[in-house]
């Protein structure tokens, strides 16, 4: 069912993006790496999957960009958190939350 | 080091067609993953290789399709926030007013029509008060369908006067080209047309947009009394 993997990826992707973007600003490498780090490797972006959906979130004005100047020089386009998008995260976990209880009625498997 | 902006503007050129932006961003994303991959002690020349692989083949594909798709469901959704806020409402207000300008016609309301005296060609102001005063409602019609879509004040704005606004433009497109044709093809520069230019829009844009915005400035302040009861 490629459709429905589809739409899963997608929706734990932006769940993952907005938790962590409700820490701090991030800027898309640094959301990536993070991602990674904190899943231990299970979860990873490629470029081609994390920017046209962290563009996504910005059109639904879920997530701020701004270009900002590193201390090193460097412009770096940062995301953060807008009150919308802060106030998706609650019933994004809840949906996630009912889809693993279902999927557990069924398959008898324990979520962490 | 490598001039990554250069390098992703070379490999994605559908992206370069987007926007420059898009091109910094990833630029600006590879340069951190290269130097990441520097830090671990990775030489330069595998650590460039590593990096490309990024944009390379397959991957390189899926961005590019994955982009475009989001430039143009960007594109999609402004146009049709512009198409629901503002070109349907007064699209809706320019038929309604049409259709009153019609009707009174029909019913034998003609607008009364002032020649402007001492002119060498015949030059009128047109005054059509009873049409002026029906246009305050198809304004507000204009601008409560603007508003019930989402529109911002300016938009509803803009529907309510799309009318007045688009006579206007036509004019101020038509006449200041009659004007040059008659100075190319008859060599005579004839500044009674932009009088006469002043009289057509102030009949036919100026005073119908003003009773427009009326309507829309009622229907503002209905709306505002409205969400203040529904509070």
């Amino acid at each position: 069912m490629p459709l429905v993997n589809a739409q899963i990826k997608r929706g734990s992707a932006e769940l993952a993006v907005l938790a962590l973007l409700a820490e701090r600003p991030l800027h898309g490498y640094e959301i990536a790496k993070q991602i990674e780090a904190q899943t231990g490797g299970v979860l990873r972006f490629d470029m081609a999957s994390l920017y046209p959906m962290l563009h996504r979130l910005e059109r639904k004005s879920w997530v701020k960009a701004e270009w900002q100047t590193l201390p090193n020089g460097r412009r770096r386009r940062c995301y953060r958190l807008t009150a919308s998008g802060r106030k998706q995260i609650a019933p994004l976990r809840a949906e996630w939350r009912a889809f693993f209880q279902a999927l557990q009625s069924v398959t008898g498997f324990q979520n962490a | 080091m490598p001039d990554w902006k250069q390098i992703v503007h070379k490999n994605l050129r559908a992206l370069g067609v987007c926007s420059p932006e898009f091109t910094e961003e990833l630029a600006g994303h590879l340069e951190d993953s290269y130097e990441a991959l520097l830090r671990e002690g990775v030489p330069a020349e595998v650590a460039f290789h590593r990096t490309m692989r990024q944009i390379k083949g397959r991957r390189r594909d899926w961005l590019e399709l994955n982009f475009v798709k989001e430039e143009l469901m960007t594109g999609l959704t402004r146009m049709n926030g512009f198409i629901r806020k503002v070109a349907l409402p007064g699209l809706l207000t320019t038929a309604a007013s049409a259709l009153v300008s019609w009707v009174l016609i029909r019913v034998g309301i003609w607008p009364k029509v002032i020649l402007m005296p001492n002119r060498e060609f015949q030059m009128f102001l047109a005054l059509s008060p009873w049409w002026w005063g029906m246009l305050p409602f198809c304004g507000v019609l204009g601008a409560l369908l603007s508003r019930r879509n989402g529109g911002s004040r300016l938009q509803c704005i803009a529907a309510a006067t799309a009318p007045g606004t688009v006579i206007g433009a036509i004019l101020l497109l038509e006449f200041p080209l009659g004007f040059i044709y008659q100075g190319l093809v008859n060599h005579q520069w004839d500044f009674n047309l932009l009088e006469a230019l002043g009289l057509f829009l102030l009949s036919f844009s100026v005073i119908p947009a003003a009773f427009l915005l009326l309507g829309a400035g009622v229907s503002e302040v209905s709306a505002k009394k409205f969400d203040r009861i529904a509070q």
